[in-house]
């Protein structure tokens, strides 16, 4: 359902990207074609396997508030696993997991442990390019 | 075959309370990515849902939290190990599962801490000790 989600705003989504001919000042003449041919592959490719950073934090969000131990009122982007919701070390651990079940993609262990906010598990998957 | 990556091929010494906490996340973590294939071999999909039964692994690790001689927490973990690897290769049956994992958490008599929960007060401690 997200992944339908996020494609309907993909095709929505109008891509303001300029097209070849744009003066470029950093690059002149022989380079310009491949800087911009580089530039858009950039653009389409690479880009559209990240998901963006509201989406991620949306399905975090809802992963977090799903979870029984949580009080759903505190669930804030800056709420920090347990100071604020008033986790202890192996509930952090079941959220990470969770998340890893929401968006498809193992975590790496030593990653997982720095993951201690909403904030910092948003980031790492919207930097990670096998979220779906 | 997945339980020959799994299985613990020397038990684990732990020399402090820290390494075995992480060995504990690990093993918690094994477990939850593993439950996918769990609900699929069982047939669990009416029944029971993978984040109720990553709260129930959760919950029988936590029954444990008061322990803190390592080479207990490792004995425990080779008995969560070889657990989690008979039911993966299909060892145990799908009433095993249901009875020991899901029903457990509603209210099954297993649950309980004493089986005669109608006892008087005095004969508890009466079986306690001596001197109450």
């Amino acid at each position: 359902m997200a992944a339908v989600r996020g494609a309907l705003l993909k095709h929505l989504r109008v891509n303001a990207t300029p097209l070849a001919r744009n003066p470029n000042p950093t690059s002149h003449g022989l380079f310009a074609l491949t800087f911009n041919a580089i530039r858009r592959r950039f653009c389409d490719e690479v880009k559209g396997s990240f998901l963006d950073k509201s989406e991620v934090t949306d399905r975090v969000i809802s992963v977090v508030k799903n979870f029984q131990k949580v009080d759903p009122s505190k669930v804030n982007p800056n709420a920090h696993f347990q100071n604020d919701l008033g986790l202890d070390s192996l509930d952090t651990v079941e959220v990470v997991m969770a998340l890893e079940e929401e968006f498809g993609f193992e975590i790496p262990d030593n990653e997982a442990d720095k993951i201690s906010t909403i904030n910092l598990a948003v980031e790492f998957i919207a930097s990670h390019p096998q979220a779906k | 075959m997945a339980f020959t990556l799994r299985s613990v091929k020397v038990p684990s010494n732990s020399v402090s309370l820290e390494e075995a906490k992480g060995r504990v996340f690990d093993f918690f973590r094994s477990a939850c990515r593993s439950i996918p294939a769990i609900m699929d071999i069982y047939n669990l999909d009416d029944v029971v849902t993978a984040s109720q039964l990553r709260s129930t692994v959760a919950s029988e690790i936590r029954k444990n939290s008061h322990v803190t001689n390592p080479k207990v927490i490792d004995m425990l973990l080779f008995k969560g190990m070889e657990e989690l690897n008979n039911i993966v290769e299909h060892a145990k049956q799908r009433h095993h599962i249901i009875g020991q994992y899901v029903v457990g958490r509603q209210g099954l008599v297993q649950d309980l801490n004493t089986k005669d929960e109608g006892m008087s007060d005095f004969l508890k401690n009466f079986y306690k000790s001596n001197y109450f």
